[in-house]
């Protein structure tokens, strides 16, 4: 036996190898160091296979468990928690590994691991994270396996088959309790508060470059299904946040708005829609300018946006309704009036100046906006991603008149200024702009890397009005995408190079299918199944029915299972010869002949043929067929073949 | 005899006498069938249903529908596993035949055949006789019948019966602990254990019969005689045969006495009667081990002089049955 084999052969391989796995996606989220401590230790359990005496001693592995201990204490600030939990949890069971010996030890080891296994669904509930999870589940049973057969009779092949037979038998039933278990809505306590980690997006305030990081992030923010009509695309100005307060730098949202009531006039039909949210762990909602009315468990602020009545903690659904035709806020109020004009005194001078100017230059503040959006358009401005620093208080000053270089937040940001210091009520607006439509299912994607910065004006006998500064500069961001209001030179993020030709085809299954997993499988909650069932049983149901429901239909399916695999109508034999025969037992019993069950074939032949004279010669050869097949040469076809078709011929 | 998972000792034996009188009735083979095939978590099980609770509790928390739909499957894995483990001892037929005698103390080797009334395989089938070691057996679905042998520990001479054996198996996953109770009808002759200091045999105790004329042991050589049928074939005079062509078997000063009688009566009066019959244990098998031709008197038996395996069998068995049989 070579050293592998003898490695191989030591169950505690297996262990060593589920362990290893179920760890793996967690890598990436774990400390540096772990990485390096957690390998070592299964590798020093490796080493001890052939000589326990390598394994280290109890206060050995006391002091690792406190060392890493304390270091994640310094690493995350807390042992619980999903992230800080399962590191420890990672450290805790490698040092377990070192001192497991037995089956016990092992049994405790794959039992965590499938605990681990799930931990990872905390932070990926896609479809590749599934898949890997099954993966691993396989080769989980695999170890269990492994680990309880004691002299190792089943080859790793057998192992496997057995063990992808049984997840397999397992989905039926895994897939009736996943729709008719009862969901409770959750949570039952309150959770650590690293429950949710935000991924990268969209913040509350703008200053220069936050939006084009989120760039280069191609995670998906909402997906949005209209009801009847599509709003054409330089119509989709997705509405997340209302920005006042300017401090020279960046722009925050400010007080609150004490504006009673917004009022919004409406000149043509509304567009509805549903939209699918990502979690962002926010309240907020985002809605189509200008949203009707605010949807189920949320409410409507006065700067026209909406927001959630809990945190979106969970892929979350609403209906919403907007009108693309609209006036808004005719009548500003004091409030807005100020602070709408606001701006930081001394910065930025060169800007103010400038807005001053046209100020007197121009009667109609409409001629000021439709003079600085084309000063925007002719004057050399360049629409990137990577604009140059503008460091210092002045930096709106430093963009418009040297660098000339930025983007959209530049441009809202820079207009906004110009036409505080013109002295026309101006805020900026955060959101997203645009999105992907799916030609295969008409859902229209919108990722992290469509957010937009844009402002709105307020005229006279106008209200507020949208004026994107982005769109006078780079059309074609609005008209299609970013990628194709980029220069043609400039480095892109990966995410646009992979989305032409066939490539782009292909996205759009793997988005249907996205959306469709999404919709039906991480948004299955409380609502969702009482929903889904109720139209599948075209009635209203109640906790109890589910219940029921799930009592009768897990009942059938497991009992299916069972006889699939317990098989009670098999035959005890699987002799071709023995079967044939009781099939003529079986013919001359109904005709009153029993074969006793001492009695042997000879005799029986004698007293049938006494019964049945008639056909004394055809029972007499089966007999004798049977007796040669049977006792003498077993494996004769065309005997058999004989023998069968006697035996159906016999007439009694 | 292995206790039951997760189960007190009184609870187990409580069980187990109810179980035993579902018993059908003791024959050489039996059939475990669904009516007697009891099965529990085992420790491990517990330990994996607390997982899951743990898991079902995180997705409740969580709201995470992965965690969920991973939580069910590891429950209809665990299931299934029940399942397998029902199967795996389900349709066992086993049977048994009667052990080669040993003596006291010594543990009997049953043999034992495992075979498949459905053919499928069996893995890691465990069969315990009271307090022995359990010894595992493997059936694949291509084999017929698989065999082995059952050691069961003896104490004391007479018979010992195979009786009551437990046949059990936690396999796939060792999360349930899946057994039978089977009686099988199978013996062994258990002889005395064999005294390990014995009183040194001395001649004269025998009052009728040839009287032995040589005391000085059984090993002098007295001289060579015609070779008679059942002469031990050690005791061939090789040189003698190569020289007349005639077959010769060597004699001894003992042997020329012709036999001895090993006599219960020629002990001390005082000796225990599982002491005497140690003792002749030993008696025997010296004199077998040195070929002398030997007879044994106990009470109620008189086993005439012989050499051999079969004739050492009968006397032992003479010795291990006393009082025993009526």
């Amino acid at each position: 036996m070579t050293r592998f084999d003898y490695i191989a052969k030591d169950p505690v391989s297996w262990v060593i190898l589920s362990l290893a796995l179920v760890l793996m996606p967690h890598a990436p989220r774990l400390p540096a160091w772990t990485l390096f401590v957690i390998p070592l230790l299964f590798l020093w359990r490796l080493a001890a296979i052939k000589k326990p005496q390598r394994l280290p001693r109890k206060w050995l592995l006391f002091i690792i468990v406190i060392l890493s201990s304390f270091a994640m204490l310094v690493h995350y600030g807390t042992l619980f928690g999903k992230t800080a939990g399962t590191a420890i949890l990672a450290v805790l069971l490698a040092v377990k590994l070192l001192e497991s010996r037995k089956r016990r030890d092992y049994m405790l080891l794959i039992a965590l691991s499938f605990f681990i296994i799930v931990t990872n669904f905390l932070f990926s509930q896609d479809i590749p994270t599934l898949a890997f999870m099954l993966i691993t589940v396989v080769i989980l049973v695999m170890s269990l396996i492994y680990i309880n057969q004691e002299s190792a009779p089943l080859k790793l092949r057998q192992r496997f088959k057995m063990s992808l037979t049984i997840v397999l038998q397992a989905l039926p039933m895994m897939l009736v309790m996943f729709i008719l278990f009862p969901r409770i809505s959750g949570p039952l306590w309150q959770l650590p508060d690293d429950a949710h980690t935000a991924r990268s997006g969209l913040s509350d305030t703008m200053s220069p470059g936050n939006i084009a990081q989120l760039i280069n992030s191609n995670d998906i923010a909402f997906r949005v299904k209209f009801e009847n009509q599509q709003p054409s695309q330089n119509q989709l100005y997705w509405r997340a946040h209302v920005l006042w307060y300017f401090d020279g730098r960046s722009w925050e949202q400010g007080k609150l708005n004490p504006n009673p009531d917004p009022v919004l006039e409406t000149f043509n039909a509304p567009v509805e829609y549903t939209v699918t949210l990502e979690p962002h762990f926010k309240k907020w909602l985002f809605a189509l300018d200008m949203p009707g009315e605010a949807p189920v468990k949320s409410h409507y602020n006065n700067n026209y946006l909406l927001r959630a009545d809990k945190k979106i903690t969970s892929l979350y659904q609403y209906q919403a309704t907007s009108f693309l035709n609209y006036r808004a806020g005719n009548i500003l109020s004091p409030w807005e009036e100020s602070a709408g004009l606001k701006l930081p005194v001394h910065q930025n001078p060169r800007t103010v100046a400038l807005g001053r100017q046209w100020r007197k230059q121009f009667n109609q503040p409409v001629d000021i906006v439709a003079h600085a959006l084309k000063q925007f358009n002719q004057q050399n401005y360049v629409y990137t991603l990577r604009p140059p620093l503008t460091p210092g208080h002045d930096s709106v000053d430093q963009f418009l008149f040297n660098t000339r270089r930025g983007f959209c937040e530049h441009y809202a940001g820079s207009f906004a200024v110009l036409m505080r210091a013109a002295g026309i009520p101006t805020r900026i607006i955060l959101g997203y702009q645009g999105g992907a439509f799916n030609p295969l299912n008409d859902v229209l994607t919108v990722r992290q890397s469509d957010a937009h910065a844009w402002t709105e004006v307020w005229l006279e006998n106008q209200g507020w009005v949208r004026i994107d500064p982005t769109a006078a500069i780079a059309p074609s961001r609005i008209e299609q995408n970013l990628n194709a209001a980029l220069p043609k030179n400039e480095t892109r993020p990966l995410h646009m190079h992979l989305d032409m030709g066939v490539l782009k085809q292909l996205r759009f299954y793997w988005e249907l299918m996205d959306n469709n997993w999404n919709q039906w499988v991480i948004a299955y909650d409380p609502e969702l199944q009482q929903e889904f069932l109720s139209s599948l049983l075209n009635k209203k149901i109640n906790f109890a029915d589910i219940v029921y429901l799930l009592v009768f239909t897990l009942t059938i399916v497991t009992l299916a299972i069972a006889v699939m695999i317990l098989k009670p109508f098999q035959r005890t034999t699987s002799d071709p010869t023995q079967l044939a025969y009781e099939q003529f037992c079986r013919k001359l019993a109904r005709s009153g002949i029993c074969r006793e069950p001492c009695e042997g074939p000879v005799d029986f032949s004698l007293r049938a043929m006494q019964a049945h004279p008639q056909q004394k010669d055809s029972i007499k050869l089966i007999s004798r067929i049977y007796i040669n097949l049977r006792f003498r040469s077993s494996n004769n076809k065309k005997q058999l073949e004989k023998l069968r078709h006697l035996i159906r011929k016999l007439k009694l | 005899m292995q206790e039951l998972p997760l189960i007190p000792g009184f609870l187990a034996r409580y069980i187990e006498r109810w179980a035993v009188k579902r018993l059908p009735d003791t024959d050489y083979q039996a059939t475990i069938v669904r009516q007697r095939l009891y099965i529990l978590p085992t420790r491990q099980g517990l330990l994996f249903t607390t997982v899951l609770g743990t898991i079902l509790l995180g997705a409740i928390n969580y709201e995470n529908s992965l965690t969920y739909m991973l939580c069910f499957l590891f429950a209809s894995i665990g299931f299934l596993g029940m399942i397998y483990t029902h199967q795996n001892l389900n349709h066992l037929r086993l049977g048994a035949a009667s052990a080669k005698a040993v003596f006291a103390g010594q543990a009997a080797q049953f043999p034992l055949s495992i075979s498949s009334v459905k053919q499928h395989s069996h893995y890691n089938i465990r069969i315990q006789c009271k307090a022995t070691d359990a010894i595992c057996a493997h059936l694949e679905d291509t084999e017929t019948e698989s065999l082995l042998m059952l050691p069961v520990t003896t104490k004391r001479r007479g018979y010992i019966q195979l009786g009551r054996i437990k046949i059990y198996t936690e396999f796939p996953f060792g999360l349930f602990h899946a057994w039978c109770w089977v009686e099988l009808n199978a013996q062994a002759v258990v002889y005395p254990e064999p005294d390990a200091h014995p009183p040194q045999y001395t001649h004269g105790g025998r009052q009728h019969g040839h009287q032995m004329t040589q005391q000085e042991g059984y090993d002098d050589f007295a001289g060579i005689r015609k070779y008679r049928k059942g002469d031990a074939p050690n005791h061939l005079a090789w040189k003698a045969i190569a020289r007349t062509g005639d077959l010769q078997t060597k004699q001894f000063y003992a042997e020329a006495a012709d036999e001895i009688w090993l006599d219960w009566h020629q002990l001390a009066d005082d000796m225990d009667v599982e002491k005497r019959l140690s003792v002749l244990c030993r008696w025997i098998l010296d004199a077998d081990k040195q070929g002398i031709k030997f007879g044994l008197i106990i009470p109620g038996k008189n086993i005439s002089p012989g050499t051999g395996r079969q004739h050492r069998h009968v006397c032992l068995k003479a010795l291990a049955l006393f009082g025993i049989e009526a």
